[in-house]
């Protein structure tokens, strides 16, 4: 069996009295996608800190491609390239100049640097803003650029963190798009996200993280199995209607309701057919309604039904920086 | 040479040259290409420099024009006892333009980036010591050219002018270290700024560089008399005018004490930082 990419047994951090990573244990097979999935202060960020050497670990241990990220530290920042949840560029240099620097320091002499940065220029179509300062390009622009940032040489692992994070739509595409081409190149990719559907789009496997505890982890289809697919969600104009609904649909549905958005929602595992269901009953009760929509389970959803309790989003402390708090 | 890659990943672009070289030239290399980078950055925000650039010049013409005609010096004209000053306390100025720098490198992640990369890490501390250590000899220059053309006449000999070279650098190469420590700890640029100037504006206006101390009031007098910076000014106005202080064994010892204050800060500096961008990590 092949050397996996990263493989950490109990990994855990303590800041101060706070665990932000809890005896995590992690497998990443080489060449797959390993999400971590969870909202702010879950610790995702805290574990790819650590798998990138930027923090060490309370205890336990983690290996990337076969070196500890303790003792072979600088082995493991020759096989890794990071991409951090703040855009990590010097921001009065041009995209071009970020780039030609990272392959600089990365070690090409200056004519393989420039090449280097043309490629990815290319490839990620940076061409239209690649003389601009990366303080005057939007943000979907500088992720693209610091993701041709983190691909001046061929990392073994590829560590994202939030990728996509504040991304529009299409932006959003583009990056899951590269991302998949690296996967096909060979690269081992590990990226957090609080998007459920993006780690169901990428994940070959997923690890759901809240509290610094890893709360489920398997394959996207092995979690939608437990999160459930579809859900219809009926909003009523009077808050009193809410029981009404709750009558028409409680005998055939199992609900979840949120009073304070006067919402009902209703699990859709045959998406259009549930959803003709609920209207049609919902027009015999003659009950006004806001608005029926079909839409995906979200990370709320996932949480209440891999936990049996709604996530606890704490306020993440910005951690890209350091000092430790006095 | 054409590109001969058909992925998303450069691929048979040459090869780092990287694990072909030693460690000490891989340090030189990598901390030369930061010092580029950061002096790259310069002509992009020009403002950024106004700390050496314009502040010497209005410092330099303010003290000389404005409140040089109600100062007199004993022995010396204004011109030959400010201009020295001015470069001894301007050397402590470096704290804040180092400390600046620093912080805003580290709350933007660039640094983050950095550390991740296979790098050897003393490289970046190195280069942002170097580039503020240009920065800073760009000020010297400034207060040491609008000086000259206003009238300061400085006296040394050629061992005199390497002795004032020496200290200059010495002096600049300190307090970059302590800002460079400082801009570690404090978690904003704007909180370092504050820090700095409120550290290094008192001192410096004590230091005796735009009046003497000794015609100083009882309390500021004391502390003047051992004040760092006193020792700095001392030193400089010593070495180019020949004058010698009263007041404190470091004013009669000026250019030992500059030396020992550098000295000081050194020690203290320099490991107390490189112990912390070792182990700079997060908190949440």
């Amino acid at each position: 069996m092949p050397e996996p990419a990263v493989l950490a047994e109990a990994l855990s951090k303590q800041f101060g009295d706070v665990v932000a990573v809890d005896a995590i244990d992690l497998n990443i097979p080489a060449a797959s996608v390993m999400a971590l999935l969870g909202p702010n202060g879950a610790g995702k960020t805290t574990i790819v800190r650590m798998l990138a050497t930027l923090c060490e670990p309370t205890s336990g241990t983690a290996s990337v491609c076969g070196f500890d990220i303790v003792r072979e530290a600088d082995a493991v920042r020759n096989a890794i390239s990071l991409t951090g949840q703040f855009a990590a560029l010097e921001a009065n240099l041009t995209a071009q100049e970020n780039l030609i620097l990272m392959a600089r320091l990365r070690g090409y002499r200056r004519r393989a640097a420039a090449q280097v940065a043309e490629h990815l220029i290319d490839q990620l179509d940076i061409a239209e803003f690649k003389d601009k300062l990366v303080k005057s390009i939007s943000g979907g622009q500088r992720r693209r650029v610091d993701l041709a940032a983190s691909l001046v040489v061929k990392p073994k692992l590829l560590v994202l963190d939030e990728p996509t994070t504040g991304l529009d739509p299409r932006s959003r595409q583009a990056v899951w798009s590269a991302i998949r081409e690296l996967v096909t190149e060979g690269v081992t990719v590990l990226l957090t996200t609080q998007y459920l559907e993006e780690a169901d789009e990428l994940a070959d496997q997923v690890v759901v993280m809240d509290h610094g505890r890893a709360v489920a982890s398997g394959t996207p289809p092995e979690l939608r199995a437990q999160i459930g697919d579809h859900r219809v969600d009926v909003v009523v104009a009077d808050p009193a209607d809410v029981d009404r609904v709750v009558e028409a649909l409680g005998s055939r549905f199992l609900l979840t309701l949120d009073r304070a958005r006067r919402t009902v929602s209703v699990p859709a595992p045959n998406e259009a057919v549930e959803l003709a269901l609920v209207a049609q009953e919902l027009k015999q009760a003659v009950i006004p309604v806001d608005e029926i929509s079909l839409r995906r389970p979200t990370l709320d959803d996932a949480f209440l039904a891999l936990t049996g309790e709604p996530s606890t989003t704490v306020v993440e402390a910005r951690d890209d920086f350091a000092g430790v708090p006095s | 040479m054409s590109t001969v890659s058909i992925g998303l990943l450069p691929t048979g672009i040459g090869e780092p040259v990287q694990a072909t070289v030693g460690r000490t030239a891989r340090y030189l290399r990598e901390t030369w290409l930061l010092v580029v980078r950061s002096l790259r950055t310069v002509p992009r925000v020009p403002e950024r420099l106004s700390d050496v650039t314009i502040q010497p010049v209005v410092f330099t013409l303010l003290f000389l024009y404005v409140f040089g005609s109600a100062i007199h010096v004993p022995g010396l004209s204004y011109q030959n006892y400010l201009v020295p000053g001015l470069v001894g306390q301007g050397v402590a100025f470096g704290v804040i333009g180092a400390g600046v720098a620093t912080s805003t490198d580290f709350t933007s992640g660039v640094i983050d980036r950095f550390r991740s990369l296979p790098i050897t890490r003393l490289s970046v501390i190195t280069a942002q010591v170097v580039g503020q250590m240009l920065e800073q000899i760009l000020g010297m220059m400034i207060y040491i050219g609008v000086g000259l053309a206003a009238g300061w006449r400085p006296q040394f000999s050629t061992a005199g002018l390497a002795e004032f070279i020496g200290l200059v650098l010495l002096g600049v190469f300190a307090f970059n270290w302590l800002g460079v420590l400082l801009g570690m700890m404090v978690r904003s640029s704007d909180a370092m700024q504050g820090i700095g100037f409120a550290l290094v504006f008192p001192l410096s206006f004590l230091a005796g560089a735009f009046v003497p101390i000794s015609g100083m009031k009882a309390v500021p007098r004391a502390i003047g008399n051992w004040d760092p910076l006193s020792a700095f000014v001392a030193a400089m106005r010593h070495i180019c005018q020949g004058t010698n202080a009263q007041g404190s064994w470091q004013l009669e010892h000026p250019i030992v004490a500059m030396l020992g204050w550098s000295v000081i800060l050194i020690g203290v500096c320099v490991p107390l930082a490189l112990r912390r961008f070792r182990r700079v990590e997060s908190a949440i």
